[in-house]
């Protein structure tokens, strides 16, 4: 814990990695073809859902590139919470105390993650909670917050029914579910028992991948079209 | 595994930028362990697999690659979905190959040829796939031969076809414009024997001598003066001018011949010949040689030469009435060779019918042979020996004869059967060395008084070999057990085989060498750019592909042919039967007939180009006259031998 606080009064500025990424987008072009932007799909595992208890204790992210999901660039990382009393989370996601006691602090996990992310436009499952949970830690960790562009798959899926499939009035009891594991199946998409935050990321990436193409099969082609695509927010950002 | 244990597996066949840090999900990994072929191998290259994939998504209707243009840069292996495969025709319709679902792959043929894609592919479904870089899907093949096998074999039909038609469109030097032999072959070469007559012969007579010489003309030489031809007759002249016009046959063939006889020069190509017939329209030549016909060339003459028809071959061969015109025409079967391989026969087709025109040509010599000699004091019969009794000669080669006659009745019998087959063995040999037919170095042939022999010693040389097997001796004595019937009475040799078969059967222990021979026959071969060459000697760095690939399955086949009582000599076919018979395994028949009949053909086009080239041919391959493809089914031909060899081992244990 010391080392935290040491680590912490280091950065004083918010660390270059950081920086880098502000300059960056400043002028991001949302203009250019789909195919040409680089994007990261990540899914985190909390022990909670509260943002001021509850800790990250997993980080899965995998890229993807002319629009491609390419495992050879895979992120995963368990990280060992500052509490490790608090067991239902660890529980619901199958991780044991001891991979936890094994794991490196959010201090060490934090900073691979954000060079691992680099430029990218970021993509999530329901993404503004993990990217509270992340805004939160780079914060703590690197003394800023991530300025990259976010893309909600599920808003994504909720524009893609209402758009592309014609689905504008569902509604109440009618209201198909959409979580991860319902989307999957009902686009028939390669399912797996989630059961780390990587194949979550991963299961999100398929999904990413089949609304970006099904869009683009449907004339969208660039970024920006895919953000207008759904008026309600299909992005989101800082 | 914890994450910690996973980050320290190192890809282990495959290396990558380790700065980049990879884990392999479990999806990836679930996948090719449920996916033929990469389910044999081992998790640790599964894992590397799994890290250095990709994946896409391809929605319904998608095309995926182009008939002829795509360049193929990836493996795709179907994760979900479909597609279909198609090729379209010249009216734009289009033919289905097939559909591919969950586990199915796209690419791995035109990956593994280098060629750009073969079929057009569309998705059919939503469709996600695993994409394998053409780089590490090469590796994988390459070092692990589970997989280059399961591609292979999984093509086997498909890629033997390119392959097969890679070698002849590649190695096929093709000499014959099919015209060019215009420009090389003279008159002098055509022509045959000379026959001339008087020109106070009567009609008649001239018919009956062209008769016996089976000949369609005849020159006409002045009275008393045998050097100077005064005209032609021809088999159209007897048509026309005798019976058609109901002339007396006793009139002299002058009243009919053509006359002055045109001739030209020896030297005269086939092409200036040709010219002379066509624009004349007369199709008998006289041949001049220092100012004196030598012979006649007649169009047939000139259009054999192109040779494009084995069964026109054949029907010369039968029809030849004399040694020399025997000759050249043994000496054409290679141009029927090359023809046949350039029309796409399968290496066991092409030796088989090498094998009908070579009994041919030995059916004929010996038969006129006979017709000079006199009948025989005995019965015999001609047996054919190694490679000409499996009936798998490729281009000339070695002859295996010997004679087997009846046996004799009396002293008087003997002396004369010793005689006559000892100086009918030697004039046979000399007239099949003039057809092209090279003596056997190791002097097994009918002309050397141990294998002219009547039955009663043949049956002695078996039962010695069955009961008594001296190891040394078998290794130069197994051409002897693949013999057949090649002339005169095939009796003698059904009950030769008869006997021999009937002995080995009662005795196992010719068998038990011969299968020992075959197991512990490791060849001294080393690698060589991944390929399998000699260590030592004149050959270093080739590959004996007759001792090293064929005989092994030679091998084989014949001791359990033996072992089984199988009288067949071919190889091929003894495989067969043993299939069929159910003594080995049908999926070991497949792989060594596959195996063996890839090497022939390898063996056979080899010696094709030496022969365009003026070489003498051989069966030392280099490895660089191969592509990648026929490198890699060779030595999945090699692992077929290491099959056989265990097969053995159970059939034979060394105990």
């Amino acid at each position: 814990m010391i080392g935290q606080f040491f680590k912490k009064s280091r950065f004083r500025t918010q660390h270059d990695l950081i920086g880098k990424h502000r300059e960056f987008f400043k002028n991001f072009d949302q203009t250019r073809p789909l195919e040409e932007y680089n994007f990261v799909v990540l899914d985190t595992e909390l022990t909670g859902m509260n943002r001021k208890k509850d800790e990250i204790i997993s980080i899965g992210a995998v890229k993807i590139r002319n629009l491609q999901i390419d495992l050879r660039q895979t992120f995963h990382y368990y990280i060992r919470p500052r509490k490790l009393d608090h067991t239902e989370a660890t529980l619901v996601h199958r991780i044991t105390p001891d991979q936890l006691w094994e794991a490196p602090p959010l201090s060490e996990v934090i900073p691979k993650f954000v060079s691992f992310i680099g430029m990218d436009i970021l993509v999530g499952h329901h993404i503004e909670l993990d990217m509270s949970f992340l805004h939160d830690a780079t914060r703590k960790v690197l003394n800023g917050t991530l300025v990259n562009p976010g893309i909600d798959t599920m808003r994504m899926a909720k524009g893609y029914k209402r758009v592309m499939l014609g689905h504008y009035h569902d509604m109440g009891e009618m209201s198909p579910r959409y979580n991860l594991k319902d989307l999957s199946s009902e686009f028939n998409l390669p399912g797996f028992e989630a059961h780390d935050a990587l194949e979550d990321a991963l299961q999100a990436a398929y999904l990413f991948l089949f609304l970006t193409k099904k869009f683009k099969a449907g004339g969208l082609v660039s970024l920006r079209d895919l953000y207008l695509a759904d008026r309600s927010g299909g992005m989101t950002g800082e | 595994m914890s994450k910690r244990e996973r980050d320290k597996i190192e890809p282990p066949i495959l290396a990558f930028d380790s700065s980049v840090h990879a884990v392999a999900p479990n999806v990836a990994v679930e996948f090719f362990k449920n996916t033929m072929p990469f389910k044999e191998l081992t998790d640790n290259i599964l894992l590397s697999l799994a890290k250095h994939c990709r994946i896409d998504f391809f929605p319904k209707g998608t095309r995926l690659l182009t008939y002829n243009e795509s360049e193929i840069t990836h493996l795709y292996l179907i994760q979900r979905g479909g597609v279909k495969a198609f090729i379209t025709d010249e009216e734009d319709r289009i033919v289905l190959k097939d559909y591919r679902g969950v586990g199915a792959n796209i690419g791995a043929l035109g990956l593994i040829r280098g060629t750009r894609a073969n079929l057009n592919i569309e998705t059919v479904e939503d469709t996600f796939c695993f994409l394998l870089d053409r780089d590490i899907f090469l590796k994988l093949v390459q070092e692990n031969s589970v997989v280059a096998h399961f591609y292979l074999k999984n093509f086997s039909d498909n890629v033997v076809a390119t392959a097969y038609s890679e070698l002849r469109r590649k190695r096929m030097t093709r000499r014959t414009t099919d015209a060019l032999y215009l420009f090389r072959v003279t008159a002098g070469e055509l022509t045959k024997t000379l026959h001339s007559i008087s020109d106070t012969t009567s009609i008649q007579k001239a018919a009956a001598i062209m008769s016996r010489h089976s000949i369609g003309s005849l020159l006409v030489h002045g009275d008393e003066k045998p050097d100077s031809m005064v005209g032609i007759v021809t088999d159209t002249d007897f048509r026309t001018k005798v019976i058609a016009a109901g002339l007396d046959y006793k009139e002299p063939v002058t009243t009919i011949m053509s006359r002055p006889l045109e001739t030209v020069q020896s030297q005269t190509l086939c092409f200036d010949i040709l010219l002379k017939m066509m624009s004349t329209g007369i199709h008998h030549l006289g041949v001049e040689q220092k100012g004196r016909v030598i012979g006649v060339v007649t169009s047939h003459d000139v259009m054999i030469q192109q040779g494009n028809s084995p069964y026109y071959l054949f029907k010369e061969i039968v029809a030849q009435p004399d040694f020399q015109g025997l000759y050249p025409l043994g000496l054409k079967i290679s141009d029927i060779i090359r023809n046949i391989i350039n029309e796409g026969a399968k290496a066991g087709n092409i030796t088989r019918m090498i094998a009908i025109l070579n009994d041919q040509i030995v059916n004929r010599i010996l038969g006129l042979l006979q017709d000079q000699m006199g009948p025989p004091p005995v019965k015999f019969c001609w047996l054919l020996m190694g490679s000409e009794g499996r009936r798998e000669q490729t281009f000339k080669t070695d002859q295996d004869n010997a004679i087997i006659y009846a046996d004799p009745e009396n002293d008087k019998q003997r002396r004369q059967a010793e005689v006559y087959f000892a100086t009918f063995a030697k004039k046979a040999i000399d007239h099949l060395v003039q057809c092209g037919y090279p003596l056997c170095k190791g002097d097994v042939m009918a002309r050397n008084p141990k294998w002219c022999q009547p039955l009663s010693v043949w049956k002695s040389y078996f039962l010695h070999w069955i009961n008594a097997p001296d190891p040394e001796e078998l290794l130069n004595s197994t051409i002897f057990f693949d013999f057949r019937y090649g002339f005169g009475t095939e009796q003698l040799a059904v009950d030769l085989k008869e006997y021999l078969l009937e002995q080995s059967k009662k005795n196992g222990l010719l068998t038990f060498h011969l299968g020992r021979q075959c197991i512990t026959n490791k060849a001294p071969l080393s690698f060589f750019n991944n390929f399998v060459v000699e260590k030592n000697g004149e050959h270093r760095d080739k590959l004996d592909i007759k001792a090293r690939g064929l005989t092994p399955f030679v091998n084989f086949a014949r001791t359990l042919a033996l072992k089984y009582g199988i009288r067949e000599t071919n190889t091929l076919t003894r495989l067969k039967i043993l299939m069929t018979e159910e003594k080995i395994p049908r999926d070991l028949y497949q792989a060594t007939a596959d195996a063996y009949e890839f090497q022939m053909q390898l063996r056979l086009i080899h010696q094709l180009a030496q022969i365009e080239n003026g070489d003498v041919p051989d069966n030392f391959i280099h490895p660089e006259q191969l592509t990648d493809i026929e490198k890699r089914m060779l030595r999945d031909a090699f692992t077929v031998i290491e099959r056989t060899q265990s097969f053995l081992e159970n059939l034979f244990p060394a105990t």
